[in-house]
C-alpha cells in the first residue's frame, strides 16, 4: 500500500535522506554550497526536476515498454533539466554562469533516477510527486545547512550581505570556499544526521 | 497493441520525443526575449569593466548610457576575420579594445582585451564566455587573474607565440608574463595560445585600419 503523505515526507527529509543516509547527489553538494544563493537555485532545480519527473514517470508507468523504461526515464529527466537550465538562465544569468555546469549534471543525479526507478515507476502519480518533493527537500535541507556554514566562514557573508564581523576582525577561511571545505562539512553533517537517527539493527550471520 | 512489440515501442518513443521536444522548445521560445536582454546586459557590463568606465548604477540603462557616452564601435574586417573593435572617446590617444575568441581546454573562450592606442600595453582583460572546469580553469574570470594583465607589456619584438606569456618562463623579470592557474595548466596554455594568435591578427588589421584612416 502506498505511503501516506506524512510518511513520505519523513522518509525524504530524514529516514531516507538522499545526502546523509543514501550518500547520493554528492557532486553538486561539494560544488555549489560555498554560496547560499547558488545553493538555493540548485535546490530549486533538483526539487523541480525530481517532483515533475517522478509525476510524469508515474503517470506513464503503465504505458512505458519495460525494456526501454530507463531510456524513457532519462529522456524525461533530461527534458525537465533543460527547462530548469533555461529558466535559471533567464531569471538570473549571473548565478547561471556559476552553477550552469552543475545544472546540466542534475540529469545524472542519482537521487532523481533512484526515485524514478524505486518509487515513481511503482506508485500512483500524487504520492510520486510528493516523494519527489520530499527527496528534493531532503537534499535541500543538507545543502542549505552546509551553505549556511561555508558562506559565512569562507566569505564572511550571507546571501552576499557582509556580516558585521567581516569588517572588524574576521579572517576568511579559504578552505571553506574550496571543495575540501565541503568534504569536511558533508562529513560532519552525515555524522550528526546518523547519530540523531535510531541505530540500524546489526545484520545476523 | 502489445506493449512490448517493436511497433508500440517505436510509436511510444517517437511520441514522447515529440511531446518533450515541443515542451522544451516552448520554454526556450517564451524566454527568448529575456535571454537576449540578459546577453546584451552581460556584454555591456563586460565592455564597461574592460574599459574601466564609471557606471552610474547597476541597471541595463546605466551600462548602455556609459557605453554610448564613452565608446565608439567599429568592425575591422578582412577576408578571413572580423574583429568587433571598441575605441574609447575623448582621449588623445584612444584606448582600443577588441573581442577575442578561441578554443580553451573544453570549449570556446570569448572575452574583451583593451590595449593602449599603440598596442604596446594591455589596459585590462575581461571574459564574456567560457566553459572551463569550475574551480580550476573557470578561475580565469577571477579578479586576481585578470588584474595581472593590467599594464602588462606586449612583446612585439620576440616570438609570435610569446607576445604574452601565461605561466612559467625560464627568463627572469619578464614584463609580458602573468602567473598561470594552479591545477589548470591546459586552460592557461590554451589561453596563452589564443591570446597570442588573436593579438597578431588584430595588430595586422588595426595597422591597416590606421593607415587607411590617415
Amino acid at each position: 500500500m502506498a505511503d501516506t503523505a506524512k510518511k513520505i515526507f519523513i522518509k525524504g527529509l530524514w529516514e531516507e535522506n538522499p545526502i546523509f543516509r543514501q550518500v547520493l547527489g554528492v557532486c553538486s553538494t561539494l560544488a555549489v554550497t560555498n554560496l547560499l544563493a547558488n545553493t538555493l537555485f540548485m535546490c530549486f532545480g533538483v526539487m523541480f526536476t525530481t517532483a515533475l519527473s517522478s509525476l510524469t514517470i508515474s503517470a506513464l508507468r503503465n504505458y512505458i515498454p519495460r525494456r526501454i523504461r530507463m531510456i524513457v526515464q532519462v529522456l524525461i529527466i533530461a527534458s525537465y533539466v533543460m527547462m530548469v537550465d533555461i529558466i535559471i538562465k533567464a531569471l538570473n544569468p549571473d548565478i547561471h554562469r556559476f552553477i550552469g555546469p552543475y545544472v546540466g549534471l542534475i540529469i545524472t543525479n542519482c537521487i532523481i533516477m533512484g526515485r524514478a526507478e524505486a518509487f515513481a515507476s511503482q506508485n500512483r502519480p500524487w504520492p510520486s510527486f510528493l516523494d519527489g518533493i520530499a527527496s528534493g527537500l531532503g537534499y535541500s535541507l543538507i545543502l542549505v545547512a552546509i551553505a549556511l556554514i561555508r558562506e559565512p566562514l569562507g566569505f564572511g557573508t550571507i546571501l552576499g550581505y557582509a556580516l558585521p564581523a567581516r569588517e572588524i576582525w574576521w579572517h576568511q577561511w579559504t578552505i571553506m570556499v574550496m571543495p575540501p571545505g565541503a568534504f569536511f562539512m558533508l562529513a560532519i553533517a552525515t555524522w550528526i544526521g546518523r547519530n540523531l537517527s535510531p541505530a540500524t539493527p546489526k545484520r545476523q550471520g | 497493441m502489445n506493449k512490448n512489440s517493436a511497433t508500440y515501442t517505436f510509436i511510444f518513443i517517437v511520441a514522447i520525443c515529440v511531446v518533450f521536444g515541443s515542451a522544451i522548445s516552448l520554454v526556450h521560445y517564451s524566454t527568448l526575449k529575456t535571454l537576449a536582454k540578459n546577453e546584451t546586459l552581460n556584454r555591456n557590463r563586460v565592455v564597461c569593466n574592460a574599459f574601466l568606465l564609471d557606471v552610474n548604477g547597476d541597471s541595463p540603462q546605466a551600462y548602455q548610457q556609459a557605453i554610448d557616452q564613452n565608446i565608439i564601435f567599429r568592425t575591422l574586417s578582412s577576408d578571413t576575420r572580423n574583429f568587433e573593435t571598441f575605441f574609447k572617446r575623448d582621449t588623445n590617444k584612444s584606448d582600443v579594445g577588441f573581442v577575442f575568441s578561441g578554443m580553451g581546454f573544453w570549449d570556446r573562450i570569448e572575452g574583451i582585451i583593451v590595449l593602449t592606442s599603440d598596442l604596446s600595453q594591455v589596459i585590462n582583460i575581461q571574459f564574456l564566455d567560457q566553459k572551463e572546469t569550475p574551480g580550476l580553469g573557470a578561475r580565469i574570470e577571477e579578479k586576481w587573474f585578470t588584474d595581472q594583465f593590467k599594464d602588462l607589456e606586449i612583446d612585439w619584438t620576440g616570438r609570435v607565440d610569446q607576445r604574452l606569456i601565461v605561466g612559467a618562463s625560464s627568463r627572469p623579470n619578464l614584463t609580458n608574463r602573468v602567473d598561470a592557474i594552479t591545477g589548470a595548466t591546459q586552460t592557461s596554455l590554451a589561453l596563452e595560445k589564443l591570446l597570442n594568435s588573436e593579438l597578431n591578427l588584430f595588430r595586422e588589421m588595426y595597422n591597416r585600419y590606421q593607415s587607411e584612416k590617415e
